[in-house]
């Protein structure tokens, strides 16, 4: 089991940047400012579809202050994506603008306001064409195709069966079918994406608001046929991205190319409703689910038939399409099971990865489904679920090999918190219901985005010449999710030094040994496993170092808190981790050290296999009380209780934070959230007043809890992810709360209250028949 | 976004201001607090191309008992400013209650009552209150002042009966017998939401009579309307749960809502019939107005 006896981790650390955060003292992109910069402005597309005829830039050029006008034919025509099975996208728009504000050109000038206008004066004709609005519909034979090359507007079809499901299905006590329907969410970071480019000296370095440093990198160099070590891109602090920041946008792009034009360094950036129109968040969906089951309510079997809304392109739906059915049998055991989905083409923004990757949705249609079979069999939603609990070293029916799991924990640590039981025995007062639901989710994912060899993480550390701070140089970035801190704690840890004495280089291709960045949740086990291993470096390089100054043997050392001492001889004084570091220096040079992470070969041989294949699952359970107001259908959260078993808990501070903030977005979506379009494909709340996220007001209390015994084996000192995880089980506990308050299910996402109010009414009229 | 040029005037006085409007007709706006204003500006909603600022003009920047009158609302009052004021906190405190559930801190710290009432957005929260305590607003233009029913101030969303010219500059809660008011407004969050619903009323009970009884709903028409069958329906009845039951119906019946994202017309109907009966029983039980 695990070792506790920690010094580093484990312990509430202060953020690494908080403090130039809170003062304000952090520059973002936006904040960044440079000799010479221009301005840069992105024309959008009126229509959801249409025909670009012609475009006039003349009398934008003529505009004092006006640097530049590109089109089309001034960026190359490579197409571009992030899933490289379907690129599809382009610079700007050569023959066809796909959604309403897809890109069609772009000015750099003197300053932002002679942009709006440089935009106001460019003349684009367009043919305007019948848009694809309705994903259910969009492979209808009246409906135009949107690309070319994908025919019924299918843009990635699915079908995989595990085991023989009509066979479960006949054999099964109970089989049951529900359909349950998804919204479109958006991210909502509060940092708008922007990016600064700087094409100089045969040389693109490129500021900007991202994700992962080594994926814009790679993109943006193979889009303008540059070798790699030619572009720098860089992260400087970044304000949230939860998936929405991952893939290199317009900004980059055309930044770039206005860059190389001009000579001068320009910075582009999205306003609030432009990052709207990009958007990249959360596919919207319908999920079919039939399950069987046998007397006691043990999953015998489910098929789970997805048809979901990918918008204009692919960006990250291509996993997305996969992840929505591949992580359904992690939670519960599912001896046979049978996914089917379709990720649509339509004219509306391109939906991508959005915190919790697919899974969110399928998993509240499932969590639902369960009390559905729960309740018509009469069994507890907590037995139900404790009886199909997934037990730890076993492997799902897909070939995901599940290591440690306190699935079953989680279950009863939640029942105890939330009292469960009484409630269920002695009831609620009217109005008043209680839900249960699970979620799991990657430890990152075990293949790269696009194909390659390199291994996910490295990093470097270098002890300064004086032993007094050490630098951890790192490719990750820490898009607000604390990663710089529990990273900094770890090489501490391994190091046997002081967390307050580590500094950090981090989120710069330059000078930061590669890492793939923030997301499928997996720099606390992947770059934290290359840091270990740098750490647990120079520890024995100190330890060597220090045997020679004390005359005593390397094992009979040991080095915590950057003091070392003898383990044999108390009596010996003690020497610090600065002399060591000096004389080390001194006699041998920098000290430095070097770590390095590969995942295992993991999962099947199937098609689509290697989606949602990672080293380690975390696991948890959310449970969920609400009043409801009969009359109004009106939603009062009461309390949500959180179990996570994550492995070792490296920050517990940082830990509850990520719990807090999936629970916000989570419970935003689940009865607040939703992007709305008119008939033509317009959003008509692209702006934080009318995409209602949740205020301060509505956040309920919050129990978060971890299981204190849990270590994976395949993550450093046995820990896991939690960024993500956290978002699964939301949606469902609070439909199922509701089920319980009301006996009403609301089968779509947002539960808002009005659609509560509509499910009552609509029971009542069916009592009074 | 961003917000297109203009030319600005500050007046020193309402005369000039007025003179300015008339001057420049329809291309010019009046600028107080500027919450929707600007924003709507920069979405291009609105394009005036001379802003005429209101934020020298002190004068309308009070909140005072004039005996005889009534309570004086200046129309550059912030929200926030009814929230705090003492006068109203005393006299109508359903007023600085109203203001409260307004947007968000920052935007009652800027946004004024006289912009809430002249931007004439039918789910706007100050024009209910005020509609059901049956107060009157002062304009001044051109031609000199003159006073009307805040109810009849509006024509239709986002459109007043005032002249091109004319100002609104005082808010006035006349004195009255009136022994209980409340308003009601239902948004989708907890704050920063427009209502969905808004219900306004003020009620004269004695010996657990209604002597009178005024409503006003908002977001559910054009305008905020009085439900003035509710009304009628109310008075000489003895209060139970019953009549305020059956109040609710009739309300529900004098609204014309429209479906947006926010919610369904149906929807908005069936919250007027809920909250026309609990905004009854609040100012009936909770003895101020």
């Amino acid at each position: 089991m695990s070792e506790k006896n920690f010094n580093v981790i484990g312990k509430g650390k202060p953020r690494y940047d908080g403090r130039v955060k809170v003062t304000g003292a952090a520059k973002y992109c936006g904040d960044l400012k440079f000799p010479n910069m221009l301005y840069g402005k992105m024309l959008g597309s009126p229509y959801a579809h249409a025909k670009i005829l012609s475009i006039d830039t003349s009398e934008a050029m003529k505009i004092p202050g006006v640097k530049a006008v590109i089109t089309a034919k001034d960026v190359p025509s490579l197409k571009y994506g992030i899933s490289p099975a379907r690129w599809d996208e382009n610079c700007l728009c050569i023959e066809k603008a796909l959604f309403v504000g897809d890109k069609v050109a772009a000015v750099a000038c003197v300053d932002e306001e002679t942009c709006y206008k440089a935009l106001k004066a460019i003349k684009v004709e367009y043919e305007v064409l019948k848009p694809v609005l309705d994903y259910m519909h969009a492979d209808e034979d009246d409906m135009p195709q949107i690309h070319e090359k994908y025919a019924k507007n299918i843009n990635t079809e699915i079908h995989q069966e595990f085991g023989d499901i009509k066979k479960a299905f006949a054999e099964a006590h109970y089989v049951r079918t529900d359909t349950f329907v998804g919204q479109r969410c958006y991210q909502c970071p509060i940092e708008p994406h922007s990016a600064v480019c700087i094409w100089q000296d045969n040389k693109l370095t490129v500021y900007s608001s991202t994700q992962s440093v080594h994926y814009f990198q790679h993109y943006i160099a193979r889009e303008f046929e540059l070798p790699m070590g030619d572009v720098r891109v860089i992260a400087p602090f970044v304000g949230g991205g939860f998936g929405g920041k991952l893939e290199p946008t317009g900004l980059e792009f055309n930044g770039a190319a206005l860059s190389r034009i001009t000579g001068r360094p320009v910075k582009m950036f999205y306003d609030r409703q432009e990052m709207f129109q990009h958007n990249r968040g959360r596919h919207q969906g319908t999920y079919k689910i039939t399950s069987g089951v046998d007397k006691d309510g043990k999953i015998l079997g489910c098929h789970v038939d997805f048809q979901t809304d990918g918008g204009a392109y692919t960006s990250l739906g291509i996993a997305t399409a996969y992840y929505a059915g591949a992580l359904l049998p992690l939670t519960y055991e599912i001896p046979v099971y049978k996914f089917d989905n379709r990720r649509m083409y339509t004219n509306l923004p391109a939906c991508g990865a959005h915190r919790g990757h697919g899974a969110p949705q399928p998993k509240y249609a499932f969590e639902s489904h369960m009390d559905n079979i729960a309740k018509a069999m009469g069994i507890d939603p907590l037995d139900i679920r404790l009886r199909n609990a997934r037990r730890p070293n076993t492997e799902t029916v897909n070939n995901f090999k599940v290591n440690s799991c306190g699935m079953k924990e989680c279950l009863e640590r939640a029942g105890e918190l939330s009292d469960w039981r009484k409630k269920k025995k002695e009831g609620l007062p009217k109005g008043r219901g209680i839900g249960i639901s699970t979620g799991s989710f990657v430890t990152g994912a075990g293949y790269p985005i696009y194909r390659t060899d390199l291994p996910h993480a490295s990093c470097m550390i270098r002890v300064h010449e004086d032993g007094t701070s050490a630098t951890l140089y790192s490719g990750t970035v820490d898009i607000g999710q604390g990663s710089h801190t529990i990273l900094c704690q770890m090489a501490a840890e391994a190091m046997g030094y002081r967390y307050e004495n580590m500094k950090m280089v981090a989120s710069d291709t330059e000078t930061c040994p590669l890492d793939f960045g923030a997301y499928a949740s997996r720099q606390t086990l992947m770059s934290g496993s290359a840091v270990k291993q740098a750490g647990e470096e120079i520890y024995r390089q100190i330890i060597d170092m220090a045997s020679t100054m004390l005359n005593l043997p390397p094992e009979d050392l040991k080095c915590e808190l950057g003091v070392i001492s003898s383990i044999s001889r108390p009596k010996v004084a003690p020497i610090t981790f600065e002399e060591v570091a000096r004389r080390f220096f001194v006699l041998r040079g920098p000290l430095i050290a070097k770590g390095v992470y590969t995942p295992p070969r993991l999962g099947g041989t199937f098609k689509g296999a290697p989606v949602g294949t990672s080293p380690a699952y975390s696991f948890c359970v959310q449970a969920a009380e609400v009043q409801i107001d009969e009359e109004t259908g009106k939603i009062d959260v009461e309390r949500v209780w959180d179990v996570h078993d994550v492995g070792q808990v490296i920050n517990p501070v940082n830990l509850h934070g990520q719990v807090h903030g999936a629970l916000y977005m989570g419970l935003g979506e689940t009865i607040w959230e939703q992007v709305h379009f008119d008939s033509n494909g317009k959003i008509v709340n692209g702006n934080l007043g009318g995409y209602m996220i949740m205020t301060a007001l509505d956040m309920p209390p919050i129990t978060s809890e971890v299981l204190e015994d849990s270590y994976e084996i395949a993550g450093p000192w046995g820990a896991k992810e939690v960024g993500e995880g956290a978002t699964n089980p939301t949606i469902g506990a609070f439909r199922n709360a509701i089920f319980d308050a009301m006996g009403v299910s609301v089968n779509s996402v947002p539960l808002t209250y009005e659609k509560v109010w509509r499910a009552l009414k609509e029971k009542r009229e069916s009592e009074n028949k | 976004m961003y917000l297109p040029d203009f030319e600005y005037y500050a007046p020193d006085s309402i005369a000039e201001a007025c003179k300015l409007l008339s001057q420049f007709g329809p291309r010019a706006k009046v600028l107080a607090g500027g919450t929707d204003l600007i924003a709507k500006m920069k979405n291009e909603v609105l394009k005036p191309e001379i802003l005429i600022s209101i934020k020298k003009l002190d004068q309308m920047k009070k909140i005072e008992y004039v005996p005889g009158k009534g309570v004086v609302i200046g129309a550059r009052s912030t929200h926030n400013d009814l929230v705090n004021s003492k006068v109203l906190n005393e006299k109508y405190l359903s007023i600085s209650e109203a203001a409260h559930q307004m947007a968000a801190n920052q935007v009652r710290n800027a946004g004024t009552v006289g912009g809430n009432i002249s931007n004439a957005v039918p789910s706007a929260d100050l024009p209910p209150i005020f509609i059901a305590l049956n107060a009157a607003v002062k304009v001044t233009g051109v031609k000199g002042e003159r006073s009307l029913a805040l109810e009849d101030v509006f024509a239709g969303p986002g459109k007043t009966n005032l002249t091109q010219d004319e100002i609104i500059t005082e808010v006035i809660i006349p004195d009255q017998k009136m022994t209980g008011s409340n308003y009601i407004k239902f948004g989708l969050r907890g704050a920063g939401a427009l209502a969905v619903v808004g219900v306004a009323v003020a009620v004269q009970v004695e010996n657990n009579v209604i002597k009178d009884a005024r409503v006003a709903l908002g977001a559910v028409a054009a305008t905020p309307v009085r439900a003035k069958k509710t009304e009628e329906f109310l008075k000489g009845k003895k209060v139970s749960d019953e009549v305020l039951a059956e109040a609710g119906v009739i309300a529900s019946g004098e609204c014309k809502p429209i479906s947006d994202v926010r919610a369904s017309a149906e929807y908005r109907t069936d919250m007027v019939r809920v909250f026309t009966k609990r905004a009854l029983r609040a100012a009936i039980d909770k003895g101020h107005v």
